[in-house]
């Protein structure tokens, strides 16, 4: 039997942990484990744990939970510790960076936005129209010109195009979003995506945030959208 | 799954929609982000990692300049022509630079690697219960969730195809 440790929080108040379900199969719901002025949120895991989706959920619900109460600094997915002791003794190791960590979060959370090109016809169409060379490639691949390195410098030409305006894009939306945040991350989008920012965001500013959400929305153009999650427990800010 | 975070939730309650709503997107904060502790172990999430790899390196390869090239010579030319996408008066007239170093994500399918190999990684790596690991596996294809299902990268085949050179 091993321990699953799912985040870090102050000792006081004490949380309401009931009706959650634990990470790993066969675990425990969560329970605390205290030392001194920190706590530690733990859960019996008997077998194996594996990042399937019920374990994320579940890891996902605690901090949730946690965070309704209080700053939480929430774990990364998967964190086992042999028994209550090595626990305790990380606290009290920790106990000083990580209530400075939980006054630096309190009344936070994090905000998750992505901006994704659903739709890239229109930057396809508009590189055509504005990108030197990309009308002419295309009219010679169209008139059924085989050289090879047509549509790879045709590919390059617009890729090169779409993502500098993408950039741009994500720029400006990076400063139109950061006055709302105490801090911010700036991480590699990944797929479809062309931004991916986590803001940390005072309670008392969220609403402006989301307002301005939606404003955003309506004039970022045809074939892009925002994603927002949040409020979030703030992984982001914990490192 | 009585898990989701209905209520009070930041997953549940922001992305417009029922239950669950962003995991896809919440996943990476899960798994890359958080604190880490060194004194714990930390379980084994090596597929996952690998497979998210491997989607961000083909963003500026062969594929994604022939999978645009070929985009481009599908456009209907004599169709009217739409307002291309651009950053409002808000927002407009910022330069390059600002933010910290990022590349382009162009290619769909971090999110397919993603979900694949919190299947994958599974599979490969336990033996046991193989029947219990698949199913677990392909759950969150199976829900029926909007949010999670990423839909848009299935509506467009162009989209993520690096297979279609074999057919120029």
């Amino acid at each position: 039997m091993v321990l699953y440790v799912y985040a870090i929080t102050a000792a006081s108040p004490s949380h309401d942990l009931d009706g959650l379900e634990g990470v790993g199969p066969g675990s425990s719901p969560p329970r605390t484990v205290t030392a001194g002025p920190v706590a530690a949120v733990v859960g019996d895991v008997s077998e194996e744990v594996r990042p399937a989706r019920r374990d994320l959920l579940a890891h996902q619900a605690v901090q949730e939970r946690l965070m309704a109460a209080g700053a939480v600094l929430p774990l990364r997915f998967g964190h086992l510790a042999p028994d209550e002791d090595t626990v305790r003794e990380a606290l009290e190791a920790g106990a000083e960076a990580y209530l400075s960590a939980l006054e630096r979060l309190r009344d936070c959370a994090e905000f998750h936005v992505r901006a994704t090109q659903d739709d890239e016809e229109p930057l396809l169409r508009r590189a055509l129209d504005e990108v030197p060379g990309v009308r002419d490639l295309d009219a010679r691949i169209r008139a059924g010109d085989p050289d090879p390195r047509l549509p790879l410098a045709l590919g390059e030409l617009v890729t090169r195009q779409v993502q500098a305006w993408q950039q741009t894009t994500a720029d400006a939306l990076v400063r139109a979003l950061e006055p709302f945040a105490r801090d911010r991350v700036v991480q590699e989008p990944t797929g479809r995506d062309f931004l991916n920012l986590s803001l940390l965001v005072p309670d008392d500013r969220a609403d402006a945030l989301l307002e301005t959400r939606e404003e955003l929305d309506r004039e970022l153009g045809d074939g892009a959208a925002l994603r927002f999650s949040g409020p979030l427990p703030p992984y982001s800010f914990v490192g | 799954m009585t898990i989701m975070p209905q209520s009070g939730g930041g997953v549940a309650r922001e992305g417009g929609g029922s239950g669950g709503g962003n995991l896809y997107d919440v996943l990476e904060l899960i798994l890359d982000r958080g604190m880490v502790i060194d004194v714990f172990v930390r379980v084994s999430l090596v597929g996952i990692e690998i497979l998210k790899i491997d989607a961000r390196i083909v963003v500026a390869s062969v594929d994604t300049y022939l999978r645009f090239a070929e985009a481009v010579n599908r456009l209907d030319l004599e169709s009217g022509r739409k307002a291309p996408a651009q950053l409002p008066e808000v927002v407009e007239g910022m330069t390059e630079g600002g933010s910290r170093g990022k590349t382009k994500g162009l290619v769909g399918g971090a999110v397919e690697a993603l979900t694949g190999s919190l299947g994958g990684s599974r599979d490969d790596e336990d033996e046991e219960e193989p029947e219990e690991e698949a199913e677990e596996a392909e759950e969150p294809e199976q829900e029926p969730e909007e949010e999670a299902e990423p839909a848009p990268r299935r509506r467009r085949p162009a989209a993520r195809r690096p297979a279609r050179r074999e057919r120029e």
